[in-house]
């Protein structure tokens, strides 16, 4: 418990309504005794600061979304919530480039860019409620990654607050950029461990003039076609920006289509998107069926496809256990993952949605059932992405249920690099203790 | 041992080197040899290293690297030696690690979209190896011919089509990597995306040399695209020139590069060995090529000449074939080379701006220019704000290195100044150490040697690169620091 002169040394850099006793616990745990919501970086380098120098542990949090995600800590002494560090600190349109806050919720980023016809280049779930610093600090990506990239290639500037609360800045406001070490690198996916991202700079891209989502579903659900149409579609000259595969549960849920679905997604200019459209037909398998959505009904499947896996903000737990993990394997054996993931269907008892990217080997499974057999199942599953020599990371459970599995798996031969980067820059592992792989 | 197989030297290290690589072919000793490797493509500081060795595997590099650091002998790794701010020199009479003979290319998985290579397979040859089957690797520096993708790694290099593609580290997908004490380890295995931890990938990219050395590397292949097209401009005004390139972009198109020379550059082009024939009284010549799906190329190409006459353009028109392309590549190419036609001697600088401030940047270096009496021909890849200020001069005049080294830091301080950065894609090396105060404070600068410590806890591979000199008063607070521990 948080000593209560913490708690008054803290309310000398804050005012009273920025300071709260977290009562509401999140049943995804990754909490604290109390939360604060600083309003400018100089406020985050304070907690910060009088953190580590008190022995007191943070958590940090975004829009929560991804409070699921890693974790062995029920509540923290601090909980630091980004909420209300928001906005854009500089967006110059002529050089694409743009400065935000971390605490900016992505949706509200991508409606302000919008009215410039610009975009970031990413898909994450949940745009309405995750912020730029979460989906940053977790590595999150969707579908189009393949033709969009992740945010390693998104990201071209940070302003970090380290555990002692000075502010380092990595990269910079250009798109490119070789001076020093990359560390923009180090803080991405870093789960909030190394310090707190409090400004991104990203390069922005124009939306696209034309876009369509291409469905083509596989009735016969013969894997061995699907992978052929997929090699074909690679090998060609068409450029989807998506070539993600949905499992039968998955496509009906979104498309009302109950057979394995590829998502194609195309944009171009116009004439090029057509283009392509008219290729996909053109080279159908024989007993495959095509869906040509046009933008709208697009965004309608898209909308949909972000919102589908379970969210780490809400309040309380559903009925039935939910899990859902993350898989990387070599491109096109995501195919395999699919296949062998669905078998399980059965074996445990559970409803499965999953979805994987043949052209980027990200899948992502989501388990529903008994609480048991979806910590089963979610074994299996990484047995299923360890026997294609990938990896898997339960990237959803609710806290008590990731006390009982392993959220990040085997640790790398060369986990002492990890662990000795986190040393030197969170010695006394102030920030998001154990959230990370191998306890870091 | 075959006589010619044997090392004639009394150094114990350089015998012990020698049974490492298998004998006198594989190592090189005697100063008359050792000359060649005293400088990479930065010119200005030479320093003789003790020897070079050339490995054939990754276990022998690792026997190298073990040896090495149990000896307190100080090592770096060198590819083509084609770096151009001097990452690669021995500034403390290294043990050159040459990766030249590690050559391979191991493996192509065209499904996958990925290749394997050893860290001395050169840039162009991958891209050669896969054309036959519509594939490519797209990052292209300028020395592609000749330069190594384990060198690229280093240098995080990038290139003309950089503008869509990204730059090495968007297309590394796997390394190997023998730290400097002789582990081996694996980072990003079989290619496959986001593993579980810190990005180690991303910080090894660019790293130059100074956190490990790679002895594999696994990087992203590309289709080549359906169509492609490029289009020439000439420009009466500089600023005409700089506000098309933000009309481009502004319009939505992604082109695949978009590159600026101005008049200097091109008399220096005009005069070397692929001239075309570009007007020498125009002010800038842009070269911007689009490519992808050709159904939607037209319509792109349609679009930037208009925006090039809405900005006064005198002359603007699409290649007419690809022989016509190339030529204007080639030419735009070898622009660096091309400024030894014009000056006996040349500094290439490596500025990042904002793409917005180029006019005022182009005025800024040209009052350096005239400040310095050196003339200065600006070559760039200007969809992305990279500027190639070449400063050029005689090295005969005495002083007048100095003052060429002089002007290119300003040309760096401005860049800094307009929120800009001081090397796109050449790297710091030894050239630009001091100049990373222009963009980072000294705690900045120690977070990152923090990491160092991390991969390289005795700095005995390629130190005294990357970094300025500890000032003062860092110097002083370790010192207290170390004092208070013991």
């Amino acid at each position: 418990m948080i000593a209560a002169e913490s708690i008054s040394a803290l309310k000398t850099y804050f005012r009273e309504d920025q300071i709260g006793n977290n009562e509401a616990s999140s049943p995804f745990g990754n909490s604290g005794d109390m939360v604060v919501f600083p309003e400018t970086e100089g406020e985050i380098a304070a907690v910060l600061k009088h953190a580590d120098l008190n022995g007191l542990t943070i958590s940090i949090i975004g829009g929560g979304t991804k409070r699921g995600y890693g974790g062995l800590i029920e509540k923290a002494d601090i909980l630091l919530s980004l909420d209300k560090y928001t906005g854009i600190v500089e967006h110059t349109p002529g050089d694409m480039t743009l400065t935000v806050k971390s605490g900016t919720r992505f949706k509200d980023l991508q409606d302000y860019l919008a009215r410039y016809n610009q975009k970031i280049s990413l898909d994450p779930f949940w745009a309405e409620i995750a912020t730029i610093g979460g989906i940053i600090a977790a590595n999150e990506s969707g579908p189009k990654r393949l033709g969009y990239g992740s945010a390693r290639d998104a990201v071209i500037g940070l302003r970090t607050v380290y555990p002692d609360g000075k502010v380092i800045r990595s990269g910079g406001r250009v798109v490119k950029n070789v001076a020093g070490y990359d560390i923009n690198k180090l803080f991405i996916g870093s789960m909030g461990t190394l310090g707190v991202i409090s400004e991104i700079t990203l390069k922005l891209r124009p939306i696209p003039k034309c876009e369509s989502l291409v469905l083509v579903s596989f009735p016969t659900g013969n894997l061995e076609e699907i992978r052929a149409f997929a090699v074909k579609v690679l090998d060609s000259m068409i450029e989807p920006v998506s070539l993600e595969l949905l499992n039968p549960a998955l496509s009906d849920k979104l498309a009302g289509i109950n057979s394995y679905t590829l998502a194609l997604s195309f944009e171009d200019v116009e004439s090029s998107v057509r283009y392509q459209e008219d290729f996909v037909s053109n080279m159908l398998p024989g007993d495959a069926e095509l869906y040509i959505n046009p933008m709208e009904k697009a965004d309608l499947f898209w909308n949909r496809f972000y919102r589908h896996i379970p969210n780490g903000a809400a309040e309380e737990l559903p009925a039935q256990t939910e899990a859902s993990l993350k898989i990387g394997t070599v491109n096109l054996d995501s195919l395999q993952v699919l296949k062998e993931s669905e078998l399980l269907q059965d074996k445990f008892n559970v409803r499965i949605e999953s979805h994987g990217g043949l052209g980027h080997g990200l899948s992502q499974v989501t388990i529903r059932g008994a609480e048991q057999d979806v910590i089963d199942a979610a074994a299996n599953v990484r047995q299923v992405a360890e026997k294609a020599g990938g990896y898997a990371i339960i990237k959803h459970l609710p806290f008590e249920l990731r006390k009982r599995v392993d959220v990040w798996g085997n640790k790398p031969s060369y986990f002492f690099l990890l662990q000795g980067i986190k040393t030197k820059v969170d010695p006394n592992k102030t920030l998001n203790p154990n959230r990370f792989i191998g306890g870091i | 041992m075959r006589a010619k197989d044997r090392v004639k030297s009394k150094d114990k290290h350089i015998l012990n080197l020698a049974d490492i690589v298998g004998g006198a072919r594989s190592i090189l000793y005697l100063k008359v040899d050792l000359v060649a490797y005293d400088c990479d493509g930065f010119t200005i500081h030479k320093h003789l290293p003790k020897a070079v060795v050339f490995p054939k595997n990754t276990q022998e590099v690792a026997e190298i690297v073990k040896y090495c650091s149990a000896n307190n002998l100080p090592f770096l790794a060198r590819g083509a030696g084609t770096g151009l701010s001097g990452g690669a020199i021995p500034l403390n009479g290294e043990i050159i690690i040459s990766m030249v003979r590690m050559k391979k290319l191991i493996s192509v998985d065209l499904e996958n979209r990925r290749a394997v290579v050893e860290p001395g397979f050169v840039n162009l040859k991958l891209t050669n190896s896969i054309s036959d089957k519509g594939y490519y690797y797209a990052p292209d520096p300028s020395s592609q011919y000749c330069c190594t993708i384990g060198g690229n790694v280093a240098e995080n290099a990038g290139g003309a089509h950089c503008l869509k593609y990204g730059v090495t580290t968007n297309h590394i997908l796997g390394l190997e990597v023998v730290m400097p004490n002789g582990e081996i380890v694996e980072i990003g295995k079989d290619g496959i995306p986001d593993a579980p931890g810190y990005d180690l990938l991303g910080l090894f990219t660019g790293s130059e040399g100074t956190l490990g050395i790679v002895t594999k590397i696994t990087v992203r292949i590309l289709k080549n695209p359906e169509g492609k097209q490029t289009v020439l401009a000439y420009f009466d005004r500089v600023e005409d020139g700089s506000q098309a390139v933000s009309d481009i972009i502004s319009a939505g198109i992604v082109p695949a590069a978009l590159e600026m020379m101005d008049k200097t550059a091109i008399e220096g082009v005009e005069a070397a060995a692929f001239p075309v024939g570009h007007p020498k009284d125009i002010e800038a010549v842009l070269l911007i090529e689009v490519d992808g799906i050709a159904a939607g190329i037209e319509e792109q190409i349609d679009q930037i000449l208009e925006v090039c006459r809405k900005r006064d353009v005198r002359e603007v028109r699409a290649a007419g074939s690809e022989e016509e392309r190339a030529r204007w590549w080639a030419n735009r190419k070898t622009g660096f080379g091309a400024m030894g036609a014009i000056s006996p001697d040349y500094l290439v600088q490596d500025g990042v701006i904002p793409r917005s401030k180029l006019p005022e940047v182009l005025s800024r270096i040209n009052q350096i220019s005239s400040e310095s009496g050196l003339r200065i021909a600006n070559i760039f890849h200007a969809g992305d704000g990279n500027l190639h200020p070449l400063v050029l001069f005689d090295a005969r005049i005495p002083g007048e290195s100095e003052k060429a080294l002089e002007a290119g830091s300003q040309c760096l301080k401005v860049c800094a100044d307009v929120g800009g950065t001081i090397t796109g894609e050449h790297g710091v090396g030894i050239e630009k150490r001091e100049e990373m105060r222009f963009v980072f404070t000294e705690e900045e600068i120690a977070a990152q040697t923090d990491i160092r410590e991390v991969f390289n806890p005795h700095n005995l591979l390629n130190a005294g690169k990357l970094f300025p000199s500890p000032s003062r008063c860092v110097e002083i607070k370790k010192e207290m620091k170390a004092q208070a521990i013991s």
